[in-house]
């Protein structure tokens, strides 16, 4: 049978994913609460407890965005119950505010913030290393490297927490959060007590809060002690060389090393803020040279070179900082071999003829996704209005991949709920009709106070709010419009709530009446808001079954070749073969959406029977 | 130990196939990593998963030391090349997915290309997708692959195993034609070698 893995009982091993192993953590850390807002690569940790957490004695929400998921945890922790936030890297940004503020106030229970940061970007606008943010907030930063470490690192973060009265930050990565390994399931603790008592120092009036700086430095030097170092951190290998390495880097050191027949001293520092120098020093004393490997930027590398500054420690350092090691993109054990082979001076070469050019495969939207029929009328209804530039501010989102071909409407995109800080300032600026585009989670999640910007300084540009009732992109999380058992909320009320008159809701798989929509919305000479509104179409598969799905295929006699279809809608189900046009058939999702006139107007695209 | 890329497009079963796989492992008390990319794309968006069996740290796997590549669809599988060591195997589910930039700028599938580089390497056709078919539920060509690769002996893993990690993954009612799919999973190689002696 398909067992629970994540709530069996302690001693097996388990083929976890490390955002997984995170959730099991929680649950044998004794957590008594979490909050999140999804994001890539942090998602599955909600997946898991918006399934379990019940049954594991969580009380969990998702959030509408980063900074009420952080409030909600610290209240809890005000409270003495151990609380859990997490977050994708960019999304600490949007907790910043009060994130800098937890270690004025201190915690209780223990507090532990998670960021799953994305070097390489696989899935982000940039690759920010969160420990510096840590470091910035004077948060405890621990660094786990594997999935067993992740659930590990939990139950001690909240240890530490706890006993030092301090915020914990948990720095993962795409390669350990989406890394499956076996994990050993420990035993599950018990929960704390409510136990609120009224404490000043989370009131961080000026009085409280020129104290709190004195308290944070104490807490921050009683936990730079070996006693709690030495739990996350671990040093072994005889070598003149000392690595000193973390986080994700540390796995890729050992086979390079192997495979340049090299050895090294290696200090894997599991605790990288505040770190315990001494100690370090001593180490570094014993070696002739010293190499950073870190993934992000030289995070450790500084503060020890510093310390090592102050002590008029002179070694050779390699690193980031003197341009040996390099300082963007995730390592893997070639680029490590790569870096090596140059410090140590042995020859590398792991080149290999690349087979001949490969077509790139770009994301793209699904067969039968609402977005693609939304972008198709938006780009129609500009070309019937002889709107030929205009300026198309996108957001966060399955819909940012309305910037590819052949839509092209995507030139903003910052962060989440950029598309309508932008608009204003567009509308303000440009001659360019400017039309934006924001989802609906992104919408709740950062767009309201923007929109009423907006509208309150009577800019003139035209959004759309691809509704399509859920958080598609990071794996289908649920929004503020789900129901039940939460209370729907309704986009269409907040947006006319605003006082906003110019509002029109479409459904866009109505080709015909969506486009009259976005004409009459082009034209209008105030702010005018369209709700795109169709669910997901992978939501909608989830639904229906296999028999009800019907299949299209282009009827080749019918089809003149005019290519409007591949063209201008692009379905992902499309393809073109010896200048026909085809439908696969495994693909297509059976939206029927390209049989209206104004995508095939010669009726060539018919039901498969 | 072993290193296997299993490569394909979003929505075909390859991280299901690879999980499998690493499951069995587990059950032997074997260490393996698992670690999967999918870009941004829910569906349609190219997908690389990376499997390592035995004592290693690192999930990603190095340039030209994979053991074998496992490709749900032609392109995808040349575009894995360079991870795969010299005299490695490629295991092909024949599939043609066009990348919709392809279709923007109407052009044919890249077969010639991809043909010139597979025949390079020691490439073996598994018709997943038929016998799956032939068994009466297409779902189960994922089962057939995992057959396929068993039967090529790379893995080191036993048998039962595998039955054990297919069905830890399944609700009882999809064990029997899962059973059948591992079955005539293996002979499929059989076959291939046949024809090549
Ligand atoms: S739009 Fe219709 S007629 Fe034109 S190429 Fe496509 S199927 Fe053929
Ligand atoms: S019906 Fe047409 S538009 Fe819809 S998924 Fe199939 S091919 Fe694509």
């Amino acid at each position: 049978m398909q067992s629970e893995p994540l709530l069996d009982a302690q001693g097996q091993d388990e083929f976890l994913l490390g955002n997984e192993a995170v959730a099991r953590g929680l649950y044998e850390a004794g957590v008594s609460v979490a909050a999140t807002y999804p994001g890539t690569p942090s998602s599955e940790i909600g997946d898991v407890l918006y399934k379990l957490s019940e049954r594991m004695g969580i009380k969990f929400e998702f959030a509408t965005n980063e900074k009420v998921a952080l409030e909600i945890a610290a209240a809890a922790s005000s409270g003495g119950l151990r609380s859990f936030v997490f977050m994708k890297h960019v999304g600490l940004n949007v907790a910043m505010d009060s994130f800098v503020s937890l270690s004025g106030s201190g915690v209780k229970g223990g507090l532990v913030v998670f960021s799953a940061d994305d070097p390489s970007m696989h899935s982000s606008q940039n690759e920010q290393d969160n420990r510096f943010l840590g470091k910035f907030a004077k948060t405890i930063v621990v660094e786990p490297s594997s999935p067993q470490e992740l659930k590990d690192f939990v139950i001690k973060a909240f240890d530490v927490s706890e006993e030092v009265g301090h915020p914990v930050l948990i720095r993962s990565v795409t390669r350990i959060s989406h890394i499956r390994a076996p994990v050993k399931l420990g035993p599950i603790r018990k929960k704390n007590e409510w136990s609120y008592k009224k404490d000043p120092s989370y009131v961080l009036l000026p009085e409280n809060a020129y104290k709190a700086q004195l308290s944070i430095a104490k807490r921050i030097e009683n936990v730079s002690a070996a006693k709690y170092q030495t739990r996350f951190d671990a040093v072994y290998g005889d070598s003149s060389t000392l690595i000193i390495t973390s986080g994700a880097a540390y796995n890729y050191i050992d086979e390079a090393l192997q495979m340049l027949k090299a050895s090294a001293r290696i200090m894997k520092i599991g605790m990288s803020f505040p770190l315990d120098l001494e100690r370090i020093t001593d180490e570094i004393r014993g070696a002739e040279r010293v190499i950073f490997v870190e993934e992000g930027g030289p995070f450790i590398e500084e503060q020890v070179l510093q310390e090592c500054a102050l002590h008029s420690i002179n070694k050779k350092f390699y690193g980031k900082l003197n341009g040996s090691v390099p300082t963007s993109y995730e390592m893997d054990v070639d680029r490590v071999a790569s870096f090596l082979s140059t410090i140590y001076g042995i020859p590398f070469n792991t080149n290999k003829p690349a087979a001949t050019i490969i077509p790139e495969r770009e994301p793209v939207l699904c067969p039968g996704c609402p977005h693609r029929a939304s972008y198709y009328v938006a780009t129609l209804a500009m070309k019937q209005l002889g709107i030929r530039n205009p300026i198309a501010p996108t957001d966060i989102g399955c819909y940012t991949l309305g910037y590819y071909q052949p839509y092209n409407l995507g030139d903003f995109c910052y962060s989440m709920g950029s598309s309508l800080g932008s608009s204003s300032g567009y509308a303000m600026s440009a001659k360019e009709r400017v039309v934006s585009f924001i989802g609906d989670s992104t919408f709740f999640h950062a767009g309201i106070p923007a929109l009423i910007n907006a509208y309150h300084n009577n800019h003139n540009f035209v959004l759309v709010i691809l509704d399509n009732s859920i958080t598609a992109m990071t794996g289908g999380q649920p929004t503020p419009e789900t129901s039940p058992p939460f209370r729907k909320v309704d986009i269409e009320s907040v947006v006319r709530g605003i006082g906003i008159k110019n509002v029109y809701t479409m459904d866009p798989y109505d080709l015909k009446n969506s486009l009259e929509t976005f004409k009459k919305a082009l034209k209008s000479d105030e702010l005018a808001v369209i709700i795109s509104k169709r669910e997901c179409a992978l939501e909608a598969d989830r639904k229906k079954s296999p028999s009800e799905t019907k299949i299209f295929q282009i009827n080749q006699d019918k089809c003149t070749q005019c290519y409007n279809c591949i063209k201008n809608f692009s379905c992902a189900a499309f393809y073109f073969e010896d200048g026909k046009v085809k439908i696969d058939p495994e693909l297509c999702d059976g939206c029927s959406v390209c049989t209206e006139p104004l995508v095939c107007p010669f009726n060539a695209i018919e039901v498969m029977d | 130990m072993v290193s296997i890329v299993f490569a394909g497009v979003g929505g075909q079963g390859v991280i299901t196939v690879a999980m499998i796989i690493g499951r069995a492992a587990v059950i032997e008390g074997k260490n393996v990593l698992m670690t999967e990319l999918h870009g941004m794309a829910q569906r349609g968006g190219k997908i690389l998963v990376e499997v390592r069996i035995g004592e290693y740290k690192s999930a990603i796997i190095p340039a030209n030391t994979a053991d074998a590549i496992v490709a749900f669809e032609e392109l995808e599988a040349v575009r894995n090349l360079k991870k795969l060591k010299d005299g490695g195997m490629i295991l092909l589910s024949r599939r043609k997915i066009h990348p919709v930039s392809m279709t923007l700028r109407r052009q044919n599938y890249p077969t010639d290309a991809i043909e010139e580089e597979l025949s390079r390497y020691n490439t073996l056709n598994v018709e997943a997708d038929q016998v799956a078919l032939s068994l009466g539920n297409k779902r189960v060509a994922n089962t057939v692959m995992v057959g396929a690769v068993y039967s090529t002996g790379i893995l080191g893993l036993s048998r039962e195993s595998i039955i054990k990690a297919i069905k830890d993954s399944l609700p009882e009612r999809y064990w029997d034609i899962n059973m059948r799919a591992f079955e005539e999973g293996q002979k499929l190689l059989v076959t291939e070698s046949a024809k090549a002696a």
